[in-house]
């Protein structure tokens, strides 16, 4: 993306945004959403308060609006990375100085909907409020009682963001929403009669209603234009709506069912799951998606994450599935007679453990033990390497990220284990975490391209120091640091 | 001390186990002191922080006999068994750090009360050491190190049976056949234990013995039967053996 904005026609235009990793990492905040409702509120009001505490977490506010060290929420002064400087988000607790006390319903909704703040400016849209834009009103009332009553005054207020010029120009961004915003409220789905029954039609349109909505999923699974801009904000505008993209190098996925990496085997059991609880039988979550399930979708009641689930599995193929142009989806490669010999050919040759190249030494030295000779792992609790959208993106860092620091499944009401895999960063070196990515990467049929040492140092280079507390290495292995071989004991 | 045999095997099997079991709980901090397990010198490369010249020399040629290199493999040598115990007993183990070593000791007391030595291993090593040279010195009448392998295989022997008089070398309280409990012990660790403890060089132990290592799973193995596993050994920190 960063070439576009070479020219400076667009960048006087583009007052961008939308850092590419907005929907950054989690805030390990307060989850209980119903503090400070004080006891004399009515119960209608107490009712309010709690839709208005769901409709936060359908929206997933706190993933920008909580520092991950925060002790309150919504307090803001979370940096967004944009290409252009950190964007901070605001303070939206109900401070009167330091957060938006003093908002006025409409105020808040204009915020919330058009993305332009009380004092008439307007916001980067890291804010996602194009996608805002399709919140109807009750639930807008709902979320402004919440912030109002139900949230906790934080005084301090979140840092101003400064982003160099011309980004620092917010005019720019009115030229940019009268280009790429929709203002217009959300429009229930055609009723095709006959087809469907009512209860179906209700359900499909409610999850229709989250998706593009609250649930801003288009915010990341929606490729972006020239300008930052998604593509389609919802399924009228194009069936690059929800076509998959990439963020911070790891592949968002498609969601639309028919797209290669896509969900074409995913049935709605396995999305409910996958959303309620990080892991199904297709994958286990990882990357951005991660804090999106741990703060948000988690705490989705069933009826909601089911109706999601549905309408995500009408969405069909987009023409070109552009962004998976490389990979030999997962579904591909079971159903395919080709593939599935290639499949058997790696089990036998893993089972046998012989004529072993590299990365099939380093596959039975190091990971076999959980994702097995037939690359299935386990349901929901080893994802599957056949077909992973992940270790098969174009894009290897998503797979080589999680070879060297393992991954962390998220903590949620449904399955509170966080199950962990260790890193192997100490394990491998450069040659054998790009012969190993490239095992797994053409084994079983995947068809991916092969990695090289370069692209491991490369990710190496941009991750930082290793904290093993966080990576699930076991505690007798976590001192495992470069200290001096003669160092006598100090007692 | 009237033991009859069982009970006799019963304490070496029970002060085996307690010389053990610090030795696995204190792994942690050997690591501190044993990272570069991968590039590991060679035994004559190695400059011990332990031991003194004269001690070394002693741990090179007792560990030497009581794991030789033979036919069935190799031995403590190649397998940087004193580095091992050189790194051991410079660590935690070495002094002792989680046992509980106040009074009082009852040397004589039954073994499931436990060590009963005032000595930490550390000083366990110098004083067993210098009792044992002092024995060659009496019977051979030369140093340890320095005679063949028939005549330190039968010191040994004389050490392991607490026939070795390590009160004629101003050592009172450590029987003879305690320091080479202590001694096999720790050299039977340095040939078996991760390459990572700084010993079981190139996985020469696991080699000898087919063991496979930190491979974790053998899944598809329940099933295949007289097939021989075809893979060497992995170690902890991924190299092969």
């Amino acid at each position: 993306m960063i070439p576009y904005f070479n020219h400076p026609a667009r960048l006087a235009l583009v007052v961008v945004a939308l850092g590419t990793t907005a929907v950054a990492i989690a805030a390990i905040g307060n989850s209980d959403d119903s503090k400070g409702i004080s006891p004399q509120d009515t119960p209608a009001d107490t009712a309010l308060i709690k839709r208005g505490a769901y409709l936060a977490r359908a929206g997933d506010c706190m993933a920008c609006h909580t520092r991950e060290d925060a002790s309150e929420d919504y307090g803001g002064g979370r940096p967004i990375d944009s290409p252009f400087g950190a964007i901070y988000a605001t303070n939206i607790t109900p401070d009167p100085k330091a957060g938006i006390g003093d908002y006025g319903e409409q105020d808040f909704a204009a915020a919330l909907r058009q993305g332009i703040r009380a004092d008439g400016s307007y916001l980067y849209p890291a804010m996602p409020y194009p996608a805002y834009a399709s919140l109807n009103d009750d639930d807008v009332h709902a979320l402004y009682v919440y912030f109002m009553q139900g949230v906790v005054p934080v005084a301090k207020p979140a840092p101003e963001t400064s982003l160099s010029f011309p980004f620092n120009q917010r005019w720019g961004i009115r030229a940019w929403n009268w280009l790429f915003a929709d203002e217009a409220p959300y429009t229930s789905l055609e009723q095709t009669t006959g087809t469907i029954s009512p209860e179906r039609h209700a359900q499909l349109d409610r999850g229709r209603y989250l998706v593009q909505g609250a649930g801003h999923c288009g915010s990341c699974h929606t490729p972006r234009g020239m300008f930052m801009q998604e593509k389609a904000l919802n399924d009228q505008d194009g069936d690059d709506y929800l076509a998959g993209s990439e963020l911070d190098g790891w592949q968002v996925p498609s969601l639309r069912g028919g797209d290669g990496s896509g969900l074409r085997n995913w049935k709605e059991q396995d999305l409910v799951d996958y959303l309620a609880t990080g892991r199904s039988r297709h994958a286990a979550t990882g990357g951005e998606m991660r804090s999106v399930i741990q703060h948000s979708t988690s705490h989705l009641n069933d009826e909601d994450l089911y109706s999601i689930a549905a309408y995500l599995t009408t969405l069909g193929a987009s023409d070109k599935a552009s962004h998976a142009s490389g990979d030999v989806p997962a579904s591909q490669a079971t159903s395919d007679s080709k593939s599935s010999s290639a499949r058997d050919a790696t089990t036998h040759q893993l089972t046998a453990a012989i004529s072993l190249d590299e990365g099939a030494r380093l596959y039975l030295d190091n990971c076999n033990a959980c994702h097995f000779a037939n690359g299935a792992g386990a349901d929901s609790v080893f994802p599957p390497l056949v077909g992973n959208a992940q270790a098969t993106a174009d894009n290897p860092k998503a797979l080589i990220s999680t070879m060297l620091y393992g991954a962390q499944l998220p903590s949620t009401p449904k399955r509170p284990e966080r199950l962990q895999m260790p890193g192997f960063d100490w394990r491998l070196t450069d040659d054998e975490a790009a012969s190993l990515a490239s095992f797994v990467r053409q084994s079983w049929g995947n068809q991916a391209s092969a990695v090289s040492p370069e692209q491991v140092a490369e990710v190496r280079r941009n991750h930082g120091p290793v904290d093993a507390t966080q990576q699930g290495r076991p505690e007798y292995l976590r001192q495992h640091a470069p200290i001096p071989s003669s160092t006598p004991s100090s007692n | 001390m009237p033991l009859n045999l069982e009970g006799q095997q019963r304490r070496e099997f029970i002060r085996r186990s307690l010389a053990m079991i610090p030795a696995v709980t204190v792994a942690p901090g050997l690591l501190l002191a044993t990272s570069a397990e991968a590039d590991m010198p060679p035994l004559h490369k190695y400059s011990p922080t332990f031991f003194s010249d004269e001690e070394w020399q002693f741990i090179l040629a007792a560990t030497d006999r009581l794991i030789p290199e033979d036919e069935h493999g190799a031995g403590a040598l190649t397998a940087n068994v004193p580095v091992f115990i050189d790194k051991e007993l410079t660590g935690d183990y070495g002094q002792a750090n989680d046992w509980y070593m106040q009074g009082p000791f009852h040397p004589n007391a039954d073994p499931v009360f436990g060590y009963q030595l005032p000595h930490t291993p550390a000083e366990l090593y110098r004083l067993g050491i210098k009792g044992a040279r002092h024995h060659a010195m009496t019977r051979m009448n030369q140093e340890f190190s320095d005679l063949p392998a028939e005549q330190r295989d039968t010191l040994l022997s004389e050490l392991e049976a607490g026939k070795a008089d390590f009160a004629a070398a101003g050592i009172s309280d450590l029987p003879s056949s305690t320091f080479f409990s202590f001694l096999l012990q720790n050299t039977k660790e340095g040939y078996l234990a991760d390459p990572m403890y700084g010993g079981n060089r190139d996985m020469v132990g696991w080699k000898m013995l087919g063991f496979t290592g930190a491979r974790a799973s053998f899944r598809e193995w329940v099933d295949q039967h007289d097939v021989p596993y075809p893979l060497g050994p992995v170690s902890l920190a991924g190299k092969r053996g």
